[in-house]
């Protein structure tokens, strides 16, 4: 991949985050209600129809779609993410404040991924029909069967009320808040991945190479180190990559039930309340997020598998 | 090769050691504890951590300024700020912040202030204290210079003068409104939302959505709060408030979901409960066809089992309703009589209005029109679509066919009156202990919330002459006749008061629900070691 198609690339960014973010105005609205009611009705007390017109004026909630859409875009290109409906405060602080308990749990969660799924699909693969693979594949089903949220609460129970080691609730960022909530999301990711790996080497291990290389005396291991794992690894990047990009978006539910205090729950919650500068805020990064890992992750294609290189090389 | 391996296994380790120092580093800014669980205090140092799944924004306490939102509710509630007036058990008001009052004309209140009351921030609260801070109220809070309709105030000493625009019977009641906690406006208000206020324990930390923590106000005007520090964590999640408790992070749950309760029914913790003024009730759409016929909205108020519906679904936490108030006021509970339920003489209304079964299908006609009534809800109230599903299944025996619309967006379907019959919500009738507020926001013509158009010209007369009385004996037998009223038209049926419950660890002490809902942390409030 040239410098060139990546800049191509990068400039498509700006029709696309526009694009996006009128839909997801544009949605909002259309799902009725507004900030305001939200929270006249979250707190169970009645306000008066001209304290309720009083507040929407004060918001710009009284003004057509398309003029609240244009006030906010004219904010955005100044770099004002605007003011958070629901609590007053600065959409951007408050969006910033909860990005790193994101990325640590996205990259612990992908670390404790990578270091289940990696080994425990190339021995169930090597292993294949073996009484290893049995018991790997049904933990795997398991895994896979089990929702997060039972998932989070099976964990609590264990590892905080009967062996209290990891607390309940999140007390800041740091690797024993971590946890459990990496816990969670590891158990049901490997258990997915793990599964994929199984069959990419499987598929790679009845390959010519392998058996050519059988006959010339190396050991199983060696080719699959430096032949097999390399050749498998466009799979597992593409699924981390996946993984990667809806992990930076947060994980609501996890995050709500350990009070992790990341971007997730927080976009979650202002869906709820209709707090359009925060959702608008929150759908600019996904836009951003995935743009930028796809776009990582095809120079790391290139990078990893020259069969990719070759073809781009020649066409 | 073998070098190469141990330069990896080398690698690994640095790798490691600088993953866990990054670890370590954050664990260090952002304040997290070592130890799984709660450490043992320093210093002998007494604390409490109370965990709260309304302390957040999207119930509008996204901090404890009490001109905010409801702000009040969390500055009140978590012992920062007072009020002038409160409320005793029975809702009736009793000088708190104030040492008396007089009412000099109808529009003029004189209040005199407690000597000796000082804020956290060590100023004094005076009359002129006061002024700033019910000044910046009606200024900030549009719902307060709604109710207060302030004119003027003039402060002397510890006199305080306030003049209204029009006579205010419940202004009293509107000063003990959590909007109304009386903070040093000078101090300000900091970035976080903290104000200083002249409650048993001083807010040092917030963080929206996450915590609140307090330390002892060592200058406590009314007794020594028993406590070192209390932290306030949101916990949104009732699973994890649950949890939270049984393993101790957390010493007291506020919003534990109904169905954890059996796990505490124990010695190890304790329970404290009252009923309150939220009620699940139903208003009737008047501009309906089928609501506007009378024995449709009777059979239906007889129709549905009240406290089969409490005990069933709400568990036992809840008191089956006549009218729209409790029995914790003097006007409320039995004090009003609603339809009983009867089946048997609700099918009777219908067959004598003319609503027969004449298909065989169990659903009631009349002149061809099958009796279907669409039941509008929400399901952000737990309990109101189980609600809807037992109407249902009554309603059905007594041959009226329910089609229930649960749906986030109600806001929006309830001003479309085609759309529905029966609106079925959730609301705290009399926060201030005072009736008027109910009637205001839902019965009357100009009532913003009287969703289903309904009409009474001797309501309208009542709520007019309500609107002048400061005899608190005739307001409340106002308050009967006008609930009398919308009980005989069967323009609303009134479900049930949902009882509110904190869970304490049993070493917690001197932690008492309040009908009001206010008082929660207070200086009585303490933990044994």
């Amino acid at each position: 991949m040239r410098g060139t198609d990546i800049r191509k690339r990068l400039l498509l960014l700006i029709p696309m985050v526009l694009g996006i973010t009128f839909l997801s105005f544009a949605l909002m609205h259309l799902a009725g209600s507004d900030a305001v009611l939200q929270k006249a009705e979250s707190s169970g007390i009645a306000l008066s129809q001209e304290v309720l017109e009083a507040q929407r004026a004060e918001l710009g909630l009284d003004q057509p779609f398309i003029l609240q859409y244009l006030n906010w875009l004219g904010r955005f290109l100044t770099g004002d993410m605007g003011t958070s409906y629901v609590s007053g405060k600065d959409v951007w602080s408050t969006f910033l404040s909860k990005l790193p308990a994101t990325l640590l749990l996205t990259g612990t969660s992908l670390l404790l991924t990578a270091g289940i799924a990696i080994p425990l699909g190339i021995l169930s693969a090597v292993k294949q029909n073996r009484f290893t693979d049995g018991l790997i594949r049904v933990c795997s089903f398991v895994g896979n069967s089990l929702p997060n949220f039972f998932v989070a609460l099976l964990l609590m129970y264990l590892l905080s009320i009967q062996m209290p080691v990891f607390p309940v609730i999140a007390r800041g960022i740091g690797w024993r808040s971590a946890a459990l909530p990496t816990l969670t999301l590891a158990i049901a990711m490997s258990a997915k991945y793990l599964r994929q790996v199984r069959a990419a080497v499987l598929e790679e291990r009845n390959r010519d190479y392998v058996a050519g290389e059988r006959a010339r005396g190396i050991r199983f291991g060696v080719t699959l180190r430096k032949s097999v794992l390399r050749s498998c690894m466009v799979t597992l990047l593409t699924l981390m990559s996946l993984s990667a990009g809806s992990l930076l978006g947060g994980t609501a539910i996890v995050e709500a039930i350990f009070m992790w205090d990341g971007v997730g729950k927080l976009a979650v919650d202002a869906m709820e309340m209709r707090d359009y500068p925060m959702i608008q805020a929150y759908v600019v990064w996904m836009a951003l997020i995935y743009a930028l890992i796809n776009l990582i992750t095809d120079v790391l294609y290139h990078v990893l598998d020259p069969r990719i290189r070759l073809e781009g090389e020649r066409s | 090769m073998k070098r190469r391996w141990i330069r990896r296994g080398v690698g690994a380790m640095l790798l490691a050691a600088v993953l866990a120092g990054c670890a370590g580093q954050a664990a260090r800014e952002s304040g997290e504890k070592d130890p799984p669980v709660r450490q043992e205090a320093v210093q002998e140092e007494k604390t409490l951590v109370f965990g709260d799944t309304t302390f957040n924004a999207e119930n509008g306490e996204s901090d404890i300024n009490p001109h905010h939102d409801s702000g009040g509710w969390a500055c009140i509630r978590y012992g920062v700020g007072e009020t002038l007036f409160r409320f005793t058990d029975q809702m009736e008001i009793e000088p708190w912040l104030a040492e008396s009052y007089e009412r000099v004309d109808e529009r003029t209140w004189r209040i005199t202030l407690k000597e000796g009351i000082s804020f956290t921030s060590g100023r004094i609260m005076d009359a002129e204290a006061v002024k700033e801070c019910l000044e910046a109220l009606v200024e900030a809070n549009a719902r307060a210079a709604g109710n207060l309709r302030l004119e003027t105030v003039t402060a002397e000493g510890l006199t305080l003068t306030i003049g209204t625009k029009v006579p205010v019977p419940a202004l009293l009641n509107d000063l003990a409104d959590p909007y109304g906690c009386i903070y040093d406006v000078q101090a300000g208000v900091t970035e976080d939302g903290i104000v200083q206020g002249t409650g048993p324990y001083r807010a040092v930390a917030l963080t929206t959505d996450t915590s609140l923590e307090l330390v002892k106000n060592e200058q406590y005007w009314n007794g020594e709060p028993k406590i070192d520090r209390i932290t306030v964590r949101t916990i949104t999640d009732g699973d994890t408030l649950t949890v939270a408790l049984q393993s101790g992070e957390i010493d007291v749950a506020y919003g534990m979901p109904y169905i954890s309760y059996p796990l505490f029914e124990n010695d190890r913790y304790t329970f404290t409960g009252c009923s309150t003024s939220r009620v699940i009730f139903g208003a009737m759409n008047f501009e309906s066809a089928i609501m506007q016929d009378p024995a449709v909205r009777k059979a239906v108020s007889m129709g549905i089992d009240k406290e089969g519906f409490v005990e069933t679904l709400l568990g036992g936490n809840g008191t089956p309703a006549a009218g729209p108030f409790p029995d914790t006021v003097s006007f409320g509970g039995d004090a009003v009589r609603a339809p009983a339920y009867d089946p048997e003489k609700a099918m009777q209304v219908l067959e004598e209005a003319g609503w027969t079964d004449t298909d065989g299908d169990g659903i009631r006609e009349k002149d061809g029109t099958p009796l279907t009534i669409r039941w509008l809800t929400y399901p952000s109230r737990q309990e109101q679509p189980f609600l809807a599903e037992a109407a249902q299944a009554m309603l059905k025996t007594i041959g009226i066919r329910v089609e229930i619309q649960n749906t986030a967006n109600h806001n929006q379907v309830r001003t479309d009156r085609s759309a529905w019959d029966i609106y079925v919500s959730t609301f705290v009738a009399a926060p201030t202990g005072d009736p008027e507020y109910f009637f205001a926001y839902h019965c009357l013509d100009r009532s913003g919330s009287n969703d289903g158009r309904y009409h009474s010209d001797r309501l309208e007369s009542l709520a007019e002459e309500m609107e002048g009385t400061f005899d608190t004996d005739r307001r409340a037998e106002l308050a009967q006749q006008m609930q009398q009223i919308i009980l005989d038209d069967s323009a609303y049926i009134f479900f049930a008061h949902l009882r509110m419950n904190m869970i304490s660890a049993s070493n917690v002490t001197g932690l008492t629900a309040h009908p009001c809902d206010y008082y929660e942390i207070t200086a009585d409030l303490d933990i044994r070691e």
